[in-house]
């Protein structure tokens, strides 16, 4: 009853779409606070970042830096638990200079994103 | 690996659907009339979909596991790494869920003697609707934040129900029609019929359903024209819609034209009707297979960005403004949209019937239709570009357009002019006097145009393109820039009443107020604010009176925030009250003195709504002189109808 020619069609068809790569992303940066680029007058305690959606704990990770490298993070990235779309990085007490904040995101539907963005610490 | 996943996926979503199908198929069409040889065969096809719904199920945890972690499958399974994900992660859950939902279908199909009874079927039917309907915690739907999360997740769950009870059940139908082809006698022949009416009606309402939850689920994940037709997610969409539209015809066939046929002779040798079940059981095969393209789609669309989240390279040389569109109105290309699809599904019913002349009249007019909405919207057809509708990679926001403007200064002043003017040293030279960059017209313009201008330059080389020399980053900047300083040269002409026409919005900024740090995008989400620029030290008396109109304003919702662009040394003591003014970088000082004038007297004040446009401006030289409390209080009450900023999907920055 099914002839032959539809099923190879529709192999056919399921093999070219097999082809179709997407890149991965998905929670993108929302807003954060420090605000990206900003300059804050003094040390932040923490960096907060807001998410366009829910994050899994468990592979949402998220590093600041200084110029040299170097990790001022004083503990691992947490997710909210009361507000998955949120992240937060407590900081060591940070000199005036320039940080970047580097995060890599797993949203709840499976998909990885990653960026960064820089903040600076106005001298006295 | 991806292609992997993709497969994994594809073969997932057709082994649960046709479980479920197959329930569905029993439950609510064929009910206790199916015969013991089509329970076998069914009973046959439900372990079949269960086997690979678990293979193609575990396959789709490796491989989703592979991709959390960035490891190879092999340290997956040895490290642990499945463990943390099904543990801890909601994808695992909702894994760990379904898995027991598939041992529970397996024990029902092991049951002997079970595709009898009643309360059996519809145990299965519930697990078998469980199995496929948790797949939406799985997707898109689950990560939307928020309310209109639940209302995506809903939408995506009801949309999975509707493909099993449809699609699943094409199957067991094909499966049924050929047992009645096969015993062919009067009983099961009016068995058949009724197969078929009880199937057209279940289908009839999926397609319904399928269609109205369809829409919404588009919404969330394309949600624009742009996103629809110049993304690879909107492309890959429309390619499934197309192929659900043939499926559609397909029904609508078996419906319209097949189905009376089995009533049609009895009588007359039966012919016809062996010839209608044959027909009926092929179209439902058909349908089959292209249900299967469309879940191919699925698996290829669960895992690419929605069409909101990535830039649409727009295919066409024009763009509709429904700005210019005004007094036609929205309401009316509603109402078109609405007459049009009529006419077409008209079109499609009258053709599946078989009613070809009418078919032709029907077609004909939705021809004339088109043509007449083409001429009506021509108007309102602005030139584009392929990167019109790409959003700003940069925010527009102060530290953005602080970089743009030492750009600008390098490669665009020579011919636009410092000022911005057109009138460079290098303009009188050309032929084509380069474009006043502060003219309104520049607002006409997406920054996407822009971006494209910028890159490729315009008229024939008369502009130069720029994207040899700057980096994609740069343009953008020098994008934001442009945008702030025609944004702050037309604020200049907003005056005291407030204004109905919104003025190009102030872009975002950061400010230390009582040594905390704000954002103005942070502001305007809460209501009307009032931006107090202070280009020269303020004097004493001033500050009082915004002190005491800062108490007002606060009790009636406005956000009022004061910013001294020029810090000096502190006041002297005793003379001022305290009114705490907000100190800013800078980098944004230098944005927002685009939006003071130099006749203005050393302040500026600015009524912004909650989008971020000027509504109205006071200055201290100004005629109307500078605002009182009362004054404002009115004006913020009136901003505060101003709609907000459209909250966007897919956010970029910030």
């Amino acid at each position: 009853m099914i002839g032959n020619h539809p099923i190879v069609a529709a192999a056919l068809f399921a093999g070219a779409m097999l082809g179709v790569r997407g890149a991965d992303a998905h929670a993108f940066l929302d807003h954060a606070s420090p605000s990206v680029g900003s300059t804050v007058p003094s040390p932040p305690g923490a960096v907060t970042m807001w998410f366009t959606q829910q994050l899994e704990p468990a592979f949402t990770t998220a590093t600041v830096t200084d110029n040299s490298g170097t990790n001022v993070d004083s503990a691992a990235a947490a997710v909210d638990p009361k507000d998955p779309t949120e992240l937060r990085v407590p900081l060591k007490p940070l000199p005036p200079g320039t940080y970047t904040v580097t995060w890599h995101a797993l949203s709840v539907d499976t998909h990885t994103t990653q960026g960064h963005f820089n903040f600076e610490v106005a001298g006295k | 690996m991806e292609d992997f996943l993709i497969a994994a996926r594809a073969v997932h979503y057709a082994s649960t659907i046709s479980l479920a199908g197959v329930f569905a198929f029993l439950c609510l069409i064929a009910g206790p009339s199916a015969s013991p040889r089509l329970c076998r065969r069914l009973s046959v096809l439900a372990w079949t979909s269960l086997v690979l719904a678990l293979c193609s199920g575990g396959a789709w945890l490796l491989f989703v596991s592979t991709q959390m972690s960035g490891q190879s499958a092999a340290d997956v399974v040895t490290q642990g790494v499945i463990g943390i994900v099904l543990n801890r992660t909601q994808f695992g859950e909702v894994w760990i869920l379904r898995s027991g939902f598939a041992v529970i279908l397996a024990v029902l199909l092991m049951m002997p003697h079970g595709w009898r009874g009643r309360s059996w079927r519809w145990t299965g039917l519930v697990f078998a609707a469980s199995l496929l309907a948790s797949l939406a915690w799985a997707g898109h739907g689950a990560a939307t934040p928020g309310a209109p999360g639940d209302l995506h997740l809903a939408a995506d769950v009801i949309h999975l129900l509707a493909a099993g009870a449809w699609v699943g059940s094409l199957v067991p139908l094909a499966l049924s029609l050929a047992e009645a082809r096969r015993n062919y006698d009067l009983g099961a022949i009016s068995a058949a019929r009724r197969v078929v009416v009880r199937f057209s009606v279940l289908a009839a309402l999926s397609v319904v359903i399928l269609f109205t939850a369809g829409l919404i689920n588009t919404w969330f994940l394309a949600g624009t024209v742009p996103a629809l037709i110049g993304t690879r997610y909107g492309h890959l969409l429309l390619l499934k819609i197309a192929i659900f539209i043939v499926m559609v015809v397909f029904g609508a066939v078996n419906l319209l034209r097949m189905a009376p046929r089995l009533s049609a002779g009895a009588g007359d040798r039966h012919r016809p009707v062996e010839a209608a079940l044959g027909h009926l059981a092929r179209n439902a095969s058909i349908e089959a297979l292209l249900g299967l393209c469309v879940l191919t789609i699925v698996a290829i669309l669960g895992i690419l960005p929605p069409g909101l989240h990535t830039e649409p390279g727009w295919p066409l040389p024009f763009r509709l403004e429904l700005g210019a569109l005004r007094p036609l109105a929205n309401f009316e290309l509603v109402i078109f949209s609405v007459l049009a699809g009529i006419f077409t599904v008209g079109g499609v019913a009258t053709g599946a019937a078989g009613r070809y002349r009418a078919m032709t009249v029907v077609w004909a007019g939705v021809l004339v239709w088109v043509a007449l909405a083409v001429f009506v919207v021509r108007p309102a057809l602005e030139p584009a570009y392929p990167t019109s509708f790409f959003a700003p990679a940069e925010p527009y926001a102060a530290p953005s357009v602080a970089r743009g403007a030492h750009i600008y200064a390098e490669n665009c002043a020579l011919c636009h002019g410092a000022g911005g003017k057109g009138d460079g040293p290098a303009a009188a030279a050309l032929t084509i006097r380069p474009a006043d960059l502060l003219e309104p017209h520049l607002f006409a313009h997406t920054p996407g145009d822009l971006f494209w201008l910028v890159s490729h330059g315009k008229g024939d080389g008369a502009m130069p393109g720029f994207a040899g020399t700057l980096s994609s980053a740069d343009r953008w900047d020098v994008i934001n820039f442009v945008r702030a300083r025609g944004a702050g040269s037309l604020s200049h002409t907003v005056g005291p009443q407030i204004s109905p026409l919104a003025a190009p919005p102030m872009p975002d900024f950061a400010f230390i107020e009582d040594g905390r740090q704000q954002t103005l995008a942070a502001l305007e989400k809460t209501g009307p604010t009032l931006i107090v620029l202070f280009d020269a030290p303020p004097n004493a008396g001033r500050l009082a009176r915004l002190t005491a109109a800062r108490r007002m304003l606060t009790n009636a919702g406005v956000r009022e925030v004061a910013i001294d662009l020029k810090p000096g040394p502190p006041p002297r003591t005793g003379s001022s009250p305290s009114l705490p003014l907000a100190t800013v970088s800078p980098a944004v000082a230098a944005t927002l003195q685009l939006f003071c004038a130099p006749g203005d007297g050393g302040e500026t004040d600015l009524m912004l709504d909650r989008a971020g446009h000027p509504r109205a401006r006071w200055s201290a030289k100004s005629a109307a002189g500078l605002p009182d409390a009362d004054t404002l209080v009115a004006d913020a009450a009136q901003v505060a109808q101003f709609p907000a900023a459209a909250e966007s999907h897919a956010g970029h920055g910030g």
